[in-house]
């Protein structure tokens, strides 16, 4: 009796045990842990959750900025209106556009922006082939140098800049910063030679020296297939100096103070253009009616960048991932 | 052909080649000297100067050192300020480096939709400089909400101490604009996981080693060299916050008619010794760290 009963017990054990350890269950069992971290189910959702929240983190001012660009005069005054305002206005946008005097604040800074990164990429990559395949004199201590111009802070050097430039009369025009540009000292050039380096580094040489035996020149060598060879180098490199440029306000602040105003440097003013009564240091305070507009023209200075990374996103991360700028 | 007449065509070849070299480098040497070179030169000899700005140009009366000496003894903001923003930034950096390192890590796992969210993280690095950022500071968007709603000073008081409560409660305030800083650094580090192999995963996997195990054993080691560059990023582009203290400070003398220039280049040079030294240190560190490592494989 008792053994039957044992024995019973063991059926019942064996037959739950099955259905955990079964294949089925290790079926399940893998695809809820799985085999490495990445691959359960429980991991996947672990992600999701902990990169949403961070991306709301990150996201939330430029909701703030959204939000708070459509709000009207009340909603801006009343603290109970926090993210969604009680009726839409466009009236801040449209005082941002002719506080910014967009039009034309855009038309420079675009200008800027595209002149200056299509010119680096030519001559950083240029620079950067020279380092990494063409034979330099002194190439260790060009290095070093090219590494110290990234280093040093733009305060050092500015107020010489200033005169150097006023001196050449560059001032107030796009070319302040397109001559810079053209001699390879761009904004964070030294970052794109270094780029540039390393990917013709890495690239076998045997393309070089196939050339050469057809007798290719060294130039037409370069611009022919090395260049367009480095088309996702290229891209990141621009797109980059374009958002730096277009971002850019120490320098402008400098040299484009009286003239060809970019929207960075309109951005600075516009506190004092909505309320001209303010004299001052304005720009510590903080002043919730002309909160609306200012974050009206902050939201359309970003906009152009941001839709050209939109349109430009794909290969702009694989070409980081091939371009191996880490190595 | 003789020896003479073969070292002449090597020696003419070995011209041509620097010749071409060289031409392609032309471009940033001129540049280097005029835009580089020249400033550093005429700005360090600012700073032994009293500089006055007259109607032809600047007048320079030599002070020697006094300027880097009222630096620290005369001026009463200046000192101060760059002790504090040191400590913020030594906070920031590791802040910066391992939430762009955690954040890759997730990013780097396959699963559906995670090239909207790659784009998402980079979208920072395209507003994160300059004026928008501080216009967005300013108004108090950069808050994490958490942090108004729980009284959280006496609990970091507890912590870590009186006086430095403030410096961590600053960069709490500041979290989500710091967290923006890494836009750039979190591709380095996706960038730099593509360069592992992954059949050294798959190796280590039949070994028995457990995720936890190849996460310590393989990816962070191979990412010694990234997280030293993302460092060294980290501290060059905290040069330039467009919150920093000391840059401001330094923007402001240089306007004022009793410091003038010189003062405010002499200010500039000091931190920009102080950020070398704290890049020697790191670079110094990373190498030895690479070293040992090299002598035990």
């Amino acid at each position: 009796m008792i053994t039957a009963v044992k024995t019973e017990f063991e059926r019942i054990g064996r037959s739950v045990r099955s259905v955990f350890w079964g294949r089925r269950a290790q079926k399940a069992k893998l695809l809820v842990i799985g085999r490495n971290v990445s691959d359960g189910l429980i991991a996947k959702l672990i992600i999701y959750l902990l990169l949403s929240i961070v991306a709301y983190l990150y996201l939330q001012p430029i909701l703030y900025m959204v939000s708070t660009m459509f709000k009207t005069m009340s909603d801006l005054l009343d603290p109970t209106v926090k993210w969604i305002p009680r009726e839409v206005t466009w009236e801040n946008v449209t005082k941002a556009i002719k506080g910014l005097q967009y039009p034309e604040a855009l038309r420079n800074t675009s200008l800027i922006a595209v002149t200056c990164s299509l010119v680096q990429v030519v001559v950083c990559a240029m620079t950067g082939y020279a380092l990494a395949r063409l034979s330099v004199p002194f190439k260790g201590l060009i290095t070093a140098l090219i590494i110290l111009t990234f280093l040093i802070p733009p305060q050092v050097i500015i107020i010489p800049l200033y005169v150097i430039f006023s001196k050449m009369g560059l001032l107030n025009s796009l070319f302040v910063f397109l001559i810079p540009a053209i001699f390879g000292q761009g904004l964070k050039g030294a970052l794109f030679i270094l780029i540039f380096r390393q990917f013709f580094r890495s690239q076998p040489p045997s393309l070089e020296e196939a050339a050469k035996l057809d007798g290719a020149s060294t130039a037409r060598l370069f611009f022919g297939i090395m260049l367009p060879l480095a088309r996702s180098a290229c891209l990141v490199v621009f797109l980059f100096s374009f958002i730096w440029y277009w971002n850019m306000y120490y320098e402008p602040s400098m040299f484009l103070a009286k003239g060809f105003t970019p929207l960075s440097i309109r951005l600075d003013m516009l506190e004092e253009v909505l309320n001209p009564t303010l004299l001052g240091n304005t720009r510590t305070i903080t002043n919730p009616i002309t909160e609306g507009t200012k974050m009206a023209a902050a939201f359309l200075i970003i906009l152009p960048p941001i839709l050209i990374f939109m349109l430009l996103q794909r290969w702009f991360v694989s070409g980081i991932e091939r371009t191996g700028i880490v190595e | 052909m003789n020896a003479k007449a073969r070292r002449r065509v090597e020696r003419l070849y070995q011209g041509k080649k620097y010749g071409v070299g060289l031409l392609f480098m032309l471009p940033w040497i001129i540049g280097f000297c005029l835009f580089v070179a020249i400033p550093i030169g005429w700005s360090l000899f600012m700073t032994f100067n009293k500089v006055q700005v007259s109607v032809g140009g600047f007048k320079y009366e030599w002070i020697g050192m006094r300027n880097y000496r009222d630096a620290f003894l005369k001026d009463n903001v200046f000192p101060i300020e760059l002790i504090t923003y040191f400590q913020e930034m030594l906070l920031m950096v590791p802040i910066i480096v391992i939430f762009a390192l955690l954040i890759s890590l997730m990013l780097n796992q396959k699963f559906p939709g995670r090239f909207i969210y790659r784009a998402l993280f980079f979208l920072p690095v395209i507003f994160a400089t300059g004026q928008v950022l501080s216009e967005l500071f300013l108004q108090g968007a950069g808050d994490i909400p958490f942090l108004e709603q729980y009284n959280l000073l006496p609990i970091v008081e507890e912590y870590v101490g009186a006086q430095f409560a403030g410096t961590v409660m600053d960069i709490l305030g500041k979290a989500v604009l710091i967290l923006w800083y890494s836009g750039v650094q979190i591709l380095i580090f996706i960038a730099g996981f593509q360069t592992i192999s992954p059949t050294i995963y798959e190796a280590v996997r039949i070994d028995g080693a457990s995720p936890w195990d190849s996460f310590w054993k393989i990816t962070l080691p191979a990412c010694v060299p990234f997280i030293s560059l993302n460092v060294l990023y980290t501290i060059i582009d905290l040069f330039t916050f467009p919150l920093n203290p000391v840059l401001a400070h330094v923007r402001d003398n240089m306007f004022k008619v009793d410091t003038g220039y010189g003062y405010a280049s002499a200010l500039a040079w000091i931190y920009f010794a102080f950020i070398f030294v704290l890049i020697a240190l790191v670079l110094w560190l990373f190498n030895r760290s690479l070293k040992t490592r090299r002598a035990h494989s």
